[in-house]
């Protein structure tokens, strides 16, 4: 314990721990009761913290918000220079804003574009059958991994063993339509103006661009799905036999909430889950976040979640770091931002990608 | 490199030499973690907030120029103050038209543009104390500012400011002093303030 019983004024202003309850109100729960203790030092106290205050004199904050914009202007005013050793720029903070923001936009866009609620049931499961449009694609996954699956418009799937999925060569201009047997998780690719739509054992799933995990494998009772990012809206598809003109019942969900839908009585239960793992494969979990994690451990991190192999020229990108929440971008947009940020590209064929890196210094 | 739970001296320190060797995130954060201590202490000299953040906005593009030079820059912080008050200063003198009075005159004179403010509103000091620390030389009072409210040491603030230590020393004594002996003059006064403000 100080001698603090004795302290003067002189001593006070020269004590780092009342200075800084003075300044900051640290500690102000053992000052407080020291003071009632105290009652002999509140003088001498009171003096010492007058003159400190004095001292500081008014305090003109600038909040956060703004420095951060003032220190924004002045980032902008450096030149990009051409010298010998190039600037990184994406290694400012202004990508983790712009990712965040698109993240934070992406989430607001769809909780908004939620709302007015569902059009016209009857014609978007009459569409669904109408899958005897040319061009259909279907894909099996008879291996014993993952596989992922690139849709056209960007979204990716992986698909677990025995999985399959059925989608156009090319998605219809007003909306997006798969249909999946097995066990799958989804990425879908951001669109509000075109919904995108799993038919999957009785059960439809509505998204505008989340990601989330279905289950519904051909023989069993249930239809299961959980969410792991954004919005997802499942109804039970019509089958026509009660010919009731009402619309089916539908659910909202959210990040970590289950829906099992029963397949004969179409009754559909949720529940809110810990973790979104339906599948128990990476992708359910993975957060996608990095801060300045070498581009050698976010290859990693990819390969092991989508069950691709990334060839690259592991030399040349060894001093590359990366500072960015992917979060629940498809596969392919992932890769775009990663390569946009190192000034690289790619190219997939199957599941190897190939990446041609400049490198970082 | 990836958890950084050191005290925030030491991660200053490493996110400088980073900034040394060109990482631009780094020196985005230095200057973050900098502003408003350093916006605050521009204050002292001018009533010019358009100014300070002028100067703010020099002194950081200057330090990204070179760089390269300052690795060797032990103490951050009394580096920057000094700095700044080098920039600010010449803008001050630049812009007053007295140009070429000297240092200590721009310092110590009560020209308007570097004049204290101590603000009517701040309730917790008393309208007698702002008196009497108005009272105080400009560079005693920025000497008192560095040392309590910025916490640097003698050393520090002899460097920002350009004097000798022995100066410094002097210069806070004195001045705590004076602020002492105000106080005694009005010590029946502020027993009755001090109870008043405290509730």
């Amino acid at each position: 314990m100080n001698n603090y019983a004795d302290f003067r004024v002189t001593d006070w202003v020269e004590d780092g721990p009342f200075r800084r309850w003075v300044y900051y109100g640290e500690k102000a729960e053992f000052w407080n009761r020291f003071r009632q203790e105290h009652a002999g030092q509140l003088a001498e106290m009171d003096q010492a913290r007058e003159i400190l205050l004095a001292v500081r004199g008014p305090l003109e904050e600038l909040s956060e918000t703004e420095v951060k914009s003032l220190v924004g202007e002045i980032l902008n005013g450096i030149p990009d220079e051409p010298t010998i050793r190039p600037l990184p720029w994406w290694r400012s903070n202004w990508l983790k804003r712009a990712a965040m923001l698109l993240l934070v936009l992406g989430v607001a866009f769809s909780m908004v574009r939620q709302q007015p609620g569902l059009k016209k049931l009857q014609t978007l499961v009459a569409e669904v059958t109408d899958f005897s449009r040319p061009e259909t694609i279907e894909i099996v996954n008879t291996t014993r991994d993952i596989q992922l699956v690139n849709l056209p418009d960007g979204s990716s799937v992986l698909l677990k063993r025995n999985g399959r999925i059925t989608y156009p060569a090319q998605f219809l201009p007003e909306q997006r339509e798969v249909s999946l047997s097995g066990e799958a998780f989804f990425e879908v690719v951001k669109n509000p103006e075109q919904p995108f739509l799993v038919y999957s054992g009785g059960m439809v799933t509505k998204v505008k661009g989340t990601s989330f995990s279905i289950r519904a494998n051909d023989g069993d009772r249930e239809v299961e799905l959980v969410v792991k990012t954004g919005l997802v809206e499942v109804y039970a598809q019509e089958t026509g036999d009660n010919g009731s003109n009402t619309a089916p019942r539908k659910i909202l969900l959210k990040p970590n909430e289950q829906v099992t839908l029963n397949r004969k009585s179409l009754r559909m239960i949720t529940k809110t889950v810990e973790r979104p793992t339906l599948l128990n494969i990476p992708a359910e979990v993975q957060k996608f976040e990095f801060k300045r994690t070498p581009l050698l451990e976010v290859f990693a991190e990819l390969e092991n979640t989508y069950g691709i192999d990334i060839q690259a020229d592991y030399d040349a990108i060894a001093h590359c770091t990366l500072t960015a929440r992917l979060g629940d971008e498809p596969v392919n947009e992932k890769l775009d931002l990663i390569c946009a940020v190192v000034n690289a590209q790619y190219n997939i064929r199957g599941r190897v990608v190939t990446v041609t890196a400049q490198g970082c210094e | 490199m990836k958890n950084t739970n050191y005290s925030p001296e030491t991660h200053l320190i490493l996110r400088w030499q980073q900034f040394c060797e060109d990482d631009k995130t780094a020196f985005s954060e230095i200057a973050e973690l900098n502003y408003s201590a350093l916006y605050h202490y521009g204050t002292r000299f001018t009533v010019d907030r358009d100014l300070i953040k002028d100067c703010l906005q020099d002194l950081f593009l200057e330090i990204w120029e070179k760089r390269h030079s300052l690795s060797g820059v032990a103490a951050i912080k009394p580096y920057l103050f000094q700095s700044l008050r080098n920039n600010l200063l010449r803008r001050v003198r630049k812009q007053s038209c007295f140009s070429d009075i000297h240092d200590d005159d721009v310092q110590d004179d009560l020209s308007p543009e570097i004049s204290w403010i101590i603000q009517e509103t701040d309730q917790l000091t008393s309208d007698r104390l702002k008196q009497a620390i108005d009272s105080l030389p400009k560079r005693q009072k920025e000497a008192l500012y560095l040392r309590y409210y910025e916490d640097l040491s003698y050393e520090e603030i002899a460097n920002v400011m350009g004097l000798q230590r022995q100066a410094v020393a002097n210069y806070l004594q004195y001045g705590i002093h004076k602020l002492r002996e105000y106080w005694s003059h009005s010590a029946i006064l502020l027993v009755l303030c001090a109870d008043f403000n405290w509730h």
